[in-house]
């Protein structure tokens, strides 16, 4: 680097630091998908739960959360209410650590129903040169069924978690338990 | 026949018809337009599992897992069916104050082969037991490490009648897996762990303990 | 679309209008992080294209993910790492897809009016050269010298070690030295 002219280094980053800019059509384009995962976010009984998610594909948490009771609330008479219930309050978020080792990885994220199987939405990080990866991420308690998604293509179980029986869809996935921890 | 019946029986029919197409994964990242039909079928075993009770969390969550993964619209619809028509039976054996998690848990272990009525003899051994998920969930766990399902209800079993609390029985699924990683007979790893892990204050119950594998 | 009391707010405030159900509230959060991170996605990908997708991919994933956002008063360097990662997945794709890295279009349309040829031809060997690296060295150096990182971010974000990354910019630096002699004595 030392032998590098100083004014050729500067040069060239000055360059690569130039703005780019993007129209605002750029944003009409983000806004109108946000817009029509905010729609899908909002629940209107089962039959439009069903067709947001058949939509748009995923939704942020706490809006599923918010589908979930109001379903209840709508939901047909006493008998399916009392079948809710004992998950009514299982909205509470606690710290779940996944880690992983793949030594030859790039990227590795991990997918689950708490996150609605987002690919990258929840990465690890490489903590060192093991090749361990590891992530903190609020989860809510209750049972999912998670993997890891390794850069960005290859499905994985979690190799020390609870399995998860032969996935019908053909591919592997692990299960967890998240207990409230406040009891 | 009652409305309930008849409401039953509509939603045994259709959930009974079962139209399995075959799909191979494909990029799990390229975005896969869910054909109508599928929609529409998916959209009436929602409808079904709310007219019959039914959480229909676990069942939103394996469409978005099919949806995630990139399997195509039959092959989803093939899959939420069967865990629909899985947790209709654990339902039956829970009852209706079941929590969504333990319908869930209980249908993946009748997935991995586990009798219904094997789990409700499990419901019954936990009498006022806050929540069956763990076990139900380690239940699939070592059936799916290869423990024969006789051996591993009976474990299972066990350590509930006796008031095993999750972490033992999560201590237990540990060693059972570790000891099968290490090269011990599945069987042997279940019956051994259990017998440490359950604890002594309540014997195993000598009847309707037992079952055959 | 955006209201000035949008611009004005903190990522934070924002963050949690948008939780709170202020759809617009988002808006003001895209066009702060627009320009700013659409130059790392430009010189990563190579084209003006991709980094757009890639861009727009990363603002609604982030949108879907809001509520997992541990500190929304750093929702800027938590959608960074959500786009650094969603450029990877891009760089394998166009590898896989044959492409070859193209300079950024958008750019050279918008040159200096001194010297238009020359400054034209320079940005498109210094997009040549970037095009040169590997992904690895590509988006450390990036990070490194464009973004101005430190390394303990650079660890952060990517999820690679200190030493490691501190190789790759070393050795994308050599290679950019001798692409770079290469434009200068050709």
């Amino acid at each position: 680097m030392a032998e590098w002219g100083r004014t050729t280094l500067e040069m060239f980053v000055e360059e690569l630091q130039r703005p780019v800019r993007l129209d605002e059509s750029f944003d009409r384009r983000v806004m109108v998908k946000v817009r029509r995962l905010y729609a899908a976010q909002r629940p209107r009984g089962v039959r439009a739960v069903f067709a947001a998610i058949a939509g748009v594909s995923r939704r942020p948490a706490w809006a599923a959360a918010l589908a979930a009771s109001v379903v209840a609330v709508a939901s047909v008479g006493i008998f399916r209410a009392r079948a809710l219930q004992p998950n009514a309050g299982a909205t509470r978020l606690e710290p779940v650590t996944f880690v992983y080792v793949n030594k030859t990885a790039r990227s590795v994220s991990v997918v689950g129903d708490f996150n609605n199987w987002g690919v990258g939405d929840t990465a690890l990080v490489a903590t060192n040169h093991q090749g361990v990866w590891s992530v903190k991420a609020p989860v809510a308690t209750g049972l999912h069924r998670y993997a890891f998604v390794v850069d960005g293509k290859e499905w994985v179980a979690d190799p020390s978690a609870l399995r998860a029986p032969s996935d019908d869809f053909g591919l592997p996935s692990s299960m967890l338990v998240v207990e409230d921890a406040s009891k | 026949m009652s409305n309930r019946k008849m409401r039953g029986m509509m939603v045994v029919m259709a959930l009974a018809g079962s139209t399995v197409a075959s799909a191979n994964a494909q990029d799990p990242r390229m975005p896969l337009k869910i054909d109508a039909p599928s929609r529409a079928a998916i959209q009436a075993i929602l409808d079904s599992a709310a007219a019959q009770g039914l959480p229909e969390a676990p069942l939103r969550e394996k469409f978005l897992e099919g949806y995630s993964r990139g399997i195509e619209g039959p092959k989803i619809v093939a899959v939420v069916r069967a865990l629909a028509v899985d947790m209709a039976i654990a339902h039956r054996q829970l009852g209706a104050l079941a929590s969504s998690d333990e319908i869930k848990a209980a249908a993946s272990a009748v997935h991995a082969g586990v009798p219904a009525v094997e789990l409700g003899k499990i419901k019954k051994q936990g009498g006022l037991r806050h929540s069956l998920t763990l076990p139900f969930t380690v239940l699939t766990d070592i059936v799916t490490r290869g423990v024969p399902v006789g051996a591993a209800v009976n474990a299972v079993k066990s350590m509930v009648g006796a008031g095993a609390k999750d972490k033992e029985i999560t201590d237990f699924q540990r060693g059972v897996a570790g000891d099968i990683d290490k090269g011990a007979p599945p069987e042997a790893a279940a019956e051994t762990r259990a017998k440490s892990a359950t604890p002594e204050k309540k014997p195993e119950k000598p009847e309707g303990s037992q079952i055959d594998g | 679309m955006l209201g000035l009391a949008g611009m004005e707010s903190s990522d934070a405030e924002l963050v949690t209008r948008v939780l709170h159900g202020d759809v617009n509230a988002y808006g003001a959060l895209v066009s702060r992080y627009r320009d700013r991170y659409a130059r790392y996605a430009v010189h990563m990908l190579g084209n003006r294209e991709d980094a757009e997708e890639a861009l727009q991919d990363a603002f609604t994933r982030a949108y879907r993910s809001l509520a997992r956002c541990e500190e929304p008063e750093r929702f800027g360097a938590w959608l960074f790492r959500i786009l650094v990662n969603r450029c990877r997945t891009s760089g394998a794709r166009r590898v896989r897809r044959g492409q070859t890295f193209v300079h950024d279009e958008g750019a050279l349309l918008n040159a200096s009016e001194e010297h238009p040829a020359e400054q034209t031809m320079w940005r498109e060997e210094i997009e040549r050269a970037v095009g040169e690296l590997s992904a690895d060295q590509r988006e450390a150096f990036l990070l490194k010298y464009v973004e101005e990182l430190g390394y303990d971010e650079m660890s952060e974000i990517t999820g690679v070690g200190v030493s490691a990354l501190k190789m790759r910019v070393m050795r994308a630096c050599d290679r950019l030295r001798i692409l770079l002699k290469e434009v200068h004595s050709g």
